[in-house]
């Protein structure tokens, strides 16, 4: 009962007036950036973490907007999947199945509310897991030694690649790249590493500019190549008609949807595609033949909508237990961490207390701030979709410009950015995938230490590494997270395609 | 074709033998040398980079077509926009290096140009003051420090 007690506690930091107006404006900008074209979630978590800093935001506020940023871009990326078919973000490409039909048969304003409805018991069965399981799993996690930490940072970065995942040794080269970039700078024995004599370089480089300049700049420059154009079609959007039967209809299949969407999100390697993907073939295989799936049939716009909130929502556990993310998005809100000076990990739960539970207390109310935002309001956002990305890529990029400059009021950071930007571009074209990169940036320094001090213990045994049961386990789980993409990757993305294929009938591409 | 994974794992070679013969370079820590110096995680690295990179040498994925012609023009022109943009940010101000750099970007991503800077000054201005009055960020005036209300 301990637990309810933080809980309260939370509710008391997230409820003060000026978190939950910053909570509100997250929400409402989250779903903005989920609903725009070409502005993902990691990527719009990334450009508004300079802005909490130079407004100088108290910890707990940044991370209680931007957790709520996060929420709601998940609840954004399903608008463009129903009506246009094309998903907003790779979770939201199952919705695409169920939820454009729907709006083609002129059920649209249906399929947006019943997927908010979906999306927010959605992520309610995963915060409540979250709320039940994260401290459990912080306990067990103050038992992990250098060691360990050494080791699930190895698992986080091979598992990060996903079963999805393509190319495991390019996962790798990504991570070792970050890594890379994380050792430069002065380290904790006062040596010099790869700064070249360069002032700028001795404080190493920081890693908010590496995400931002990675995320946002290389996205404008892919953009570029992909010659943007102009925007969308405008929507139209019928008039909401829902019963208490139709949600009756959906519930079950969302509460199903939000339990099998939060065990993905928890799971390393897993991640929210997955659990749309699972949410989706289970409400098929549990409907059976009374369903008319792919069709229009508003369960499989709630089972995946709810799958792939209730991950979102799963991935922070990791996150905030072990310091460990799970996702592109959940590094970045690691990134947030990390820069407010608050250690990520077990002891957070006893030494900010107030802050952890006041990101989950937050993250419950965002939750019905989001579904009240997003049943009236619909229609606002509906009609962002048709803003042109020309006009759109161009101003977010030059709000990165503005995070960044504002940081420290220096242009050295502004090159640094678009050298980042040029290299994520480059990287992507390559299908080195980002996300590795921004982990090892950011857990570089942490690995190293877990590294140096597990010897120290051990008197310069390597051995040591592998000593415990746990730290074996890890590493087994981490061996089996590199191969299992090579033998299972194939087949599910094979399973993930055809079924897109055969029930969206005319995949627009992206 | 399988050009790309193969220049780039040869790249990554270098630049694991470099930086692996950078971190053989650090001087000894004050204090004498210890199970772990400051070259041990990085040279742990440079080995596993090594091998990655050979492994993409030896079985490269298929490749992506780079976009030479015209597109890689608007690329560079991008690139040097964003450049440009970053050096002018102080001499010019905020205002007139936006207007500039969102209307070119506008403009070569297909908008007319006209209202491509257009919307690059309305952001401009916007932004401006929005920072410097509403979050009390001080972005700088440059060129238009004239108007500056004190």
């Amino acid at each position: 009962m301990e637990t309810l007690g933080f809980l309260i506690d939370g509710f008391g930091v997230a409820l003060a007036p000026h978190n939950l107006m910053f909570a509100l404006m997250g929400a409402f900008l989250g779903t903005l950036i989920g609903a725009l074209p070409g502005l993902g979630p990691a990527n719009g978590v990334a450009i508004l973490i300079p802005l909490a800093f130079s407004l100088g935001l108290a910890p707990e506020t940044a991370l209680i907007m931007l957790t709520a940023v996060y929420a709601g871009a998940m609840y954004g990326g399903r608008i463009s999947s129903i009506l246009l078919n094309i998903p907003g973000d790779e979770p939201a490409m199952m919705t695409c199945l169920d939820g454009y039909p729907m709006a083609q048969q002129g059920k649209a304003a249906e399929a947006l509310a019943i997927s908010a409805i979906a999306s927010f018991i959605g992520s309610l069965v995963a915060t409540v897991g979250l709320i039940l399981l994260a401290p459990v799993l912080a306990r067990f996690a103050l038992t992990f030694g250098p060691a360990e930490y050494f080791a699930l940072f190895l698992l986080a970065f091979a598992t990060l690649g996903g079963i999805t995942g393509k190319n495991p040794v390019k996962t790798v080269v990504a991570a070792c790249l970050g890594l890379m970039v994380a050792t430069v700078g002065i380290d904790s024995t006062g040596v010099q590493r790869y700064t070249f004599g360069t002032l700028e370089l001795y404080e190493g480089i920081d890693f908010i500019i590496a995400i931002v300049g990675l995320f946002a700049i290389s996205e404008l420059l892919f953009f570029i190549e992909e010659r943007a154009g102009g925007g969308k079609k405008k929507m139209v959007v019928n008039k909401l008609k829902l019963s208490w039967g139709d949600i009756r209809n959906v519930l079950p299949s969302s509460i199903r949807g939000g339990i099998l969407g939060f065990i993905a999100g928890v799971l390393p390697g897993a991640g929210a595609s997955l659990g749309s993907f699972i949410g989706y073939t289970l409400e098929k295989k549990v409907v059976g033949k009374k369903g008319f799936f792919g069709q229009g049939d508003p369960r499989g716009v709630a089972g995946p909508e709810a799958g792939n909130n209730g991950a979102s929502s799963g991935a922070l556990v990791p996150m905030l237990t072990l310091g460990v993310p799970g996702s592109g998005t959940t590094a970045v809100l690691l990134a947030l961490l990390i820069s407010l000076n608050i250690t990520p990990g077990p002891l957070m739960f006893t030494q900010n207390a107030d802050i952890v539970w006041g990101v989950i207390a937050a993250l419950l109310i965002g939750n019905f701030l989001l579904l009240i935002l997003n049943i009236p309001l619909v229609g606002i956002f509906v009609k962002l979709l048709s803003v042109p990305p020309m006009y759109l890529l161009p101003c977010v990029t030059m709000i990165a410009f503005v995070g960044i400059y504002s940081i420290s009021n220096t242009t050295f950071d502004l090159y640094f950015m678009v050298a980042f930007g040029i290299a994520g571009y480059v990287l992507r074209k390559l299908e080195i995938p980002l996300v590795p990169v921004i982990l090892g940036l950011l857990l570089g320094p942490e690995m190293e230490k877990n590294l140096s001090h597990a010897m120290d213990i051990s008197d310069g045994d390597w051995t040591i590494l592998w000593n415990s049961g746990l730290a074996i386990g890890l590493w087994v789980f981490a061996g089996v997270g590199l191969i299992l993409p090579y033998i299972v990757g194939p087949i599910l993305r094979r399973r993930m395609k055809v079924d897109a294929a055969a029930t969206a009938g005319n995949p627009e591409g992206d | 074709m399988t050009f790309n994974d193969r220049i780039f794992g040869v790249l990554l070679i270098a630049l694991a033998v470099a930086y692996g013969w950078g971190a053989s370079q650090f001087p000894e820590p004050f204090g004498g040398s210890e199970a772990i110096g400051p070259d041990t995680f990085p040279t742990l690295l440079a080995v596993v980079l090594g091998l990655c990179s050979l492994y993409l040498i030896v079985r490269p994925d298929p490749d992506h077509a780079w976009p030479w012609s015209r597109t890689g023009v608007e690329l560079v022109i991008a690139v040097v926009v964003l450049v440009f943009y970053a050096m002018l940010l102080e001499p010019l101000g905020f205002i007139i290096s936006t207007t500039l750099a969102v209307g070119t970007l506008c403009w070569r991503m297909g908008a007319e140009p006209l209202r491509a800077y257009l919307v690059g000054a309305v952001a401009g201005v916007v932004v401006f003051l929005l920072f410097n009055f509403a979050l009390d960020l001080a972005l700088p005036l440059g060129l238009l420090s004239f108007l500056e209300v004190s």
